[in-house]
């Protein structure tokens, strides 16, 4: 195979043809055009990623075969953006990679986890393919995890190296089965329920604590509530009949930073059920006074206060 | 399997270890404070890698979950009296060299050593709990062997070595503290410090 | 064949010479005769030498030599030397010591000028010659001049580096030229003698670290720092404060940064930092100012038993903790010196001086002196002219009728050797503020009283009492805390 950058010019030699020998060039099988030839020699210039293929050079009266290459049209790769985290402290964390940009041509990488004079084994998870794990021999460490991550191709090399505390790159996933429920009687309030993300190891040993968020959908304002222990909260400042949008993060109780938010979860207060009146006046009358204050959405009936579950 | 604990001394220890994690967990945050306003004050690098610093107890340990309660405690003991030691004399070298130029830096150092004392003082609490006994008593009056004269800059650095280590000790202490209050799996109580996983 | 040939004299001293000559190859070998006569001397003197060298007194004017070579073949010849064929150089010098002073990166050379060696008084040049690094580049040559003096003088000389003297080897060589006018005969530069080496820290193995090691230097010095290393270990970055600075490298195993018109560093010092493959190496270097001259010094008394001075600082020295500015109050007449304890951190600078028996005046130097300089005040003065007693305290009243009341107050001092000035202030919602002064012999930390007339019945009077020395006032005390009385109805 031959290895050749986008942008360059590229000349092949028909085999050991003279320069001046009657040769014929094909592409994939395609002739391709005497304006390319130099006597013998194929020029290519500036070659763009369409001209990867298969280039064959026959004798021209014979039609033997004298030469046959593949080119692969490509970039040299650039430094790769290299992430390192623990979301299952204290077990150990692991360290993903890619390429800013693709280079077309098959790239190879090489990491390398130092952590003070120690050489660490960084195992590669089967899928995804640019990841890979380190197991913590020691914690509590205040020496610094040093991990180089090298990219090489035909073409070209290039690396990237992190330096971090131990401590710092603790992020759990984010908290799960997130329940959002009104409370019945209880028009302002809403209770919200969640567990500790599967991936924390040993949440008793090592609590996490989370960060609420919720909003009615008409407002933009978020309203935060930090909670240090338990994994259920209960709202009791909802605007009555209002839709809220919840959503919670994690985070270790001692270090590191906070998870993503968890998937958003929707719940509506709970309600005062419309009375049944003797007249049909009184009726719509409620009727309509209730509905120019609060339009439910047509699919849904208003007493529907099901809740909604986040997975 | 250790003698099985009376309630009185299980609520005692629990009551210890809370108060324990809180100290620890403030302790902490003051450490980083005071880390911070230190290396701004001392003109450090706040990335600087340091090495070792001879006589400064390192937090790293291998195998933490495997150790005993009483190792925990004796481990936790000995590193904070240690950190007592080599805070009393930072503060004595600031006083030194900086006399009256940054009292508040000498009142954060003297208020975490306040803590460090403190916090010794509860682990050999723990340990007289469990009727161990607290170790290397007769050594504390002297203390560790003074260390060599440091030049400036390797004062600074000693300095900015004893407080990583101590921030990220407190953390090991909190972990360790959590770990004592944790019910054995096998009898649901609290475990007996020889035994606690 | 076996002529003596190439007959050379030269001298070191100007009164004798050293002359030596070739014999042609088949001579080498066997006995010299040398017979040389002057005109002035007869007869001849001779001498026999296997070595082709012989050291003979300079000729007022010439000299006729004969050489008779007695090796395989017999060779004789007559050579005559003038005054003006014999070259004149002094013996290479010798360097008795080479010190060094790293706090102040200062080479101190001594040398003897060998002066006995020449018959009369003569001008010298030295030239000295700075060398550094492995490569021995030449930093610098000084010509120094002295006056020989027919005695051996130990001459001394310093230099200060502009890099510390650990940072690389510094080598010192030194020749001499003495400008004998009255030699006709060719005169030149001695030798340089072997150079002394103060070596550097880069040439002790295992040594490594940043130089100088915590120094104090002046706001507005340019100063150089280095670093030494292993050899195999790899510099990545030398800084001064946060700023980086490109590296000169003085060898294998040191490189050094030049930083600029240093600037005032704050309390914990300015960090130099070396950033090695696998280390850290670093110097803390103190920037401040040399203290000023203490302004407005003054001193005075408020018990004449303790002296209080007080001065303005000027400004700030930047210096803290053991490098701070330390005052110091020496009394020339009676010899005493008092270290002043004065913080940096406050505002009024302050020092006592207690009182001497039988001593009214002081002859005050306040001495001021950090580690980049030093200055002083002096003031004399007669303390008792300088009392200014502290408040009276105390006040009462003793007793009063209709037209007037008496007072009684207390003064903390030993005032018995002067008389005490004090003053009465008096004031009533019918009259104006009045001032009574009274004068009394002032005691040991004694109680005073005063007694006002001519006060108006049943009427209410605030008071207060303030003193000072009678003879010789300095200044009033502060007031005492008020009083107030009625004096009872007429």
């Amino acid at each position: 195979i031959q290895y050749e950058r986008v942008g360059a010019d590229v000349t092949m030699k028909c085999g050991s043809m003279d320069w001046d020998a009657a040769v014929t060039w094909t592409v994939n099988g395609t002739d391709i055009d005497e304006s390319h030839l130099n006597g013998s020699y194929l020029v290519l210039k500036n070659v763009g990623l369409s001209q990867s293929g298969q280039y064959s050079c026959y004798e021209g009266s014979s039609w033997h075969l004298k030469y046959q290459t593949y080119l692969r049209v490509g970039t040299p790769p650039k430094e790769p953006v290299l992430m390192c985290r623990s979301n299952n402290y204290p077990k150990g964390f692991y360290c993903s990679w890619h390429l800013p940009t693709p280079t077309y041509i098959n790239n190879t990488f090489n990491i390398s986890v130092i952590h003070g004079t120690k050489d660490m084994v960084c195992e590669r998870d089967a899928i995804p393919k640019n990841r890979c794990h380190i197991r913590y021999l020691q914690l509590f460490s205040t020496v610094k995890y040093k991990v180089t991550l090298t990219v090489t191709n035909a073409l070209g090399k290039n690396f990237t190296t992190l330096t971090f505390d131990e401590f710092a790159i603790v992020k759990p996933d984010p908290p799960e089965s997130v329940v959002a429920k009104p409370v019945p009687n209880n028009p302002r309030r809403l209770e919200v329920s969640w567990q500790n993300p599967s991936s924390w190891p040993d949440p008793e040993s090592f609590p996490l604590k989370f960060f609420l968020r919720y909003r009615p959908l008409i407002l933009d304002q978020w309203q935060h509530v930090e909670l240090s222990d338990g994994t259920s909260h209960t709202i009791t400042d909802a605007y009555a009949g209002k839709e809220y949008i919840i959503q919670v993060a994690a985070k270790d109780s001692d270090i590191g930073t906070w998870s993503d938010w968890s998937v958003a979860v929707h719940a509506t207060p709970w309600t005062e059920e419309p009375k049944h009146l003797t007249t049909e006046a009184q009726i719509t009358e409620t009727t309509s006074a209730s509905t120019s204050s609060f339009m439910a959405p047509p699919t849904t009936k208003i007493c529907d206060k099901g809740a909604v579950v986040g997975s | 399997m250790a003698a099985a604990e009376s309630p009185s001394t299980a609520l005692r220890r629990r009551d210890l270890c809370s108060r324990g994690i809180r100290l620890a967990g403030k302790m902490r945050a003051d450490v980083v404070d005071l880390l911070d306003a230190y290396v701004e004050q001392q003109g450090l690098d706040a990335s600087a890698s340091v090495a070792a610093v001879e006589g400064v107890p390192l937090a790293a340990v291998e195998r933490w979950d495997e150790q005993t309660g009483t190792q925990r405690l004796l481990e936790n003991l000995a590193a904070y009296r240690a950190f007592r030691a080599l805070l009393a004399q930072m503060l004595e070298e600031q006083r030194e060299q900086l006399g009256e130029a940054d009292v508040g830096l000498g009142r954060a150092l003297a208020a975490v050593l306040l803590q460090v004392s403190a916090f010794a003082y509860h682990l050999e609490e723990l340990l007289r709990l469990e009727s161990r006994g607290i170790p290397g008593e007769e050594e504390e009056e002297d203390g560790p062997p003074p260390p060599p004269r440091l030049s400036l800059f390797e004062q600074k650095l000693r300095g900015l070595g004893v407080l990583r280590e101590l921030a990220q000790w407190a953390v090991r202490s909190v972990r360790d503290l959590r770990q004592l209050t944790k019910p054995s799996p096998a009898t649901g109580a609290a475990p007996g410090l020889a035994e606690s996983p | 064949l076996g002529d003596p040939q190439n007959l050379k004299c030269v001298t070191h001293n100007l009164h004798k010479m050293l002359c030596t000559w070739d014999v042609s190859s088949r001579g080498r070998h066997g006995q010299t005769d040398f017979c040389y006569s002057t005109n002035d001397l007869t007869p001849q003197v001779c001498f026999k030498s296997k070595e082709r060298r012989v050291e003979i007194p300079i000729p007022e004017s010439s000299i006729t030599v004969t050489i008779k070579s007695s090796g395989t073949a017999f060779a004789t010849k007559e050579f005559v030397i003038h005054q003006k064929d014999i070259s004149f150089f002094p013996v290479t010098p010798h360097i008795l010591s080479l010190t060094p002073d790293f706090p102040t990166s200062t080479l101190n050379l001594k040398w003897s000028d060998n002066g006995s060696v020449f018959p009369y008084g003569l001008d010298a040049l030295w030239q000295i010659q700075i060398l550094r690094k492995e490569s021995m580049e030449v930093v610098t040559q000084v010509t120094y001049y002295s006056k020989l003096t027919h005695e051996d003088t130990i001459l001394s000389w310093n230099w200060t580096s502009d890099i510390p003297l650990e940072c690389t080897s510094h080598y010192v060589k030194i020749r001499c030229y003495v400008n004998a006018t009255q030699f006709v005969g060719p005169k030149d530069w001695s030798d340089w003698s072997p150079a002394e080496v103060i070596p550097g820290k880069d040439t002790e193995p295992g040594e490594s670290g940043v130089f100088p090691l915590d120094p104090v230097v002046a706001v507005g010095s340019d100063l150089t720092f280095c670093c030494v290393h292993e050899e195999d270990q790899h510099i990545t970055n030398m800084s001064y404060g946060s700023k980086s600075y490109t590296m000169m490298q003085l060898s294998r195993r040191s490189h050094a940064i030049r930083v600029l018109n240093a600037s005032v560093s704050n309390s914990s010092g300015t960090n130099v930092v070396c950033i090695l493959e696998n280390g850290l190496e670093g110097s803390v270097v103190f920037v401040g100012y040399a203290p000023d001259i203490p302004q407005n010094l003054s001193c005075e008394t408020s018990n004449l038993l303790t002296i209080k001075c007080t001065w303005k600082p000027g400004r700030p020295s930047g210096l803290y903790g053991e490098r701070r500015t330390k005052y110091s109050l020496f009394e020339r007449t009676s010899g005493k010196n008092i270290s002043c304890e004065v913080s940096e951190a406050s505002r009024d600078h302050v020092c006592g001086f207690p009182v001497l028996p039988d001593q009214k005046t002081y002859d005050f130097i306040l001495g001021v002196s950090n580690p980049i300089g030093q200055a002083q005040s002096s003031l004399l003065v007669d303390i008792t002219q300088r009392v200014r007693p502290n408040a009276p305290e105390k006040l009462t009243v003793t007793g009063n009728n209709s037209t007037s009341i008496q007072l009684r107050w207390f003064i903390n001092g030993s005032f018995a050797e002067i008389r005490l000035l004090c003053q009465i202030e008096i004031s009533s919602s019918y009259s104006e503020r009045k001032l009574h002064n009274v004068s009394m012999p002032g005691r040991k930390s004694s109680t005073y009283t005063a007694q006002l007339n001519a006060l108006h019945p049943d009427t209410e009077y605030q008071l207060r009492v303030r003193c000072s020395a009678a003879s010789h006032f300095w200044r009033w005390s502060d007031w005492s805390k008020g009083v107030e009385q009625t004096t009872s109805e007429a």
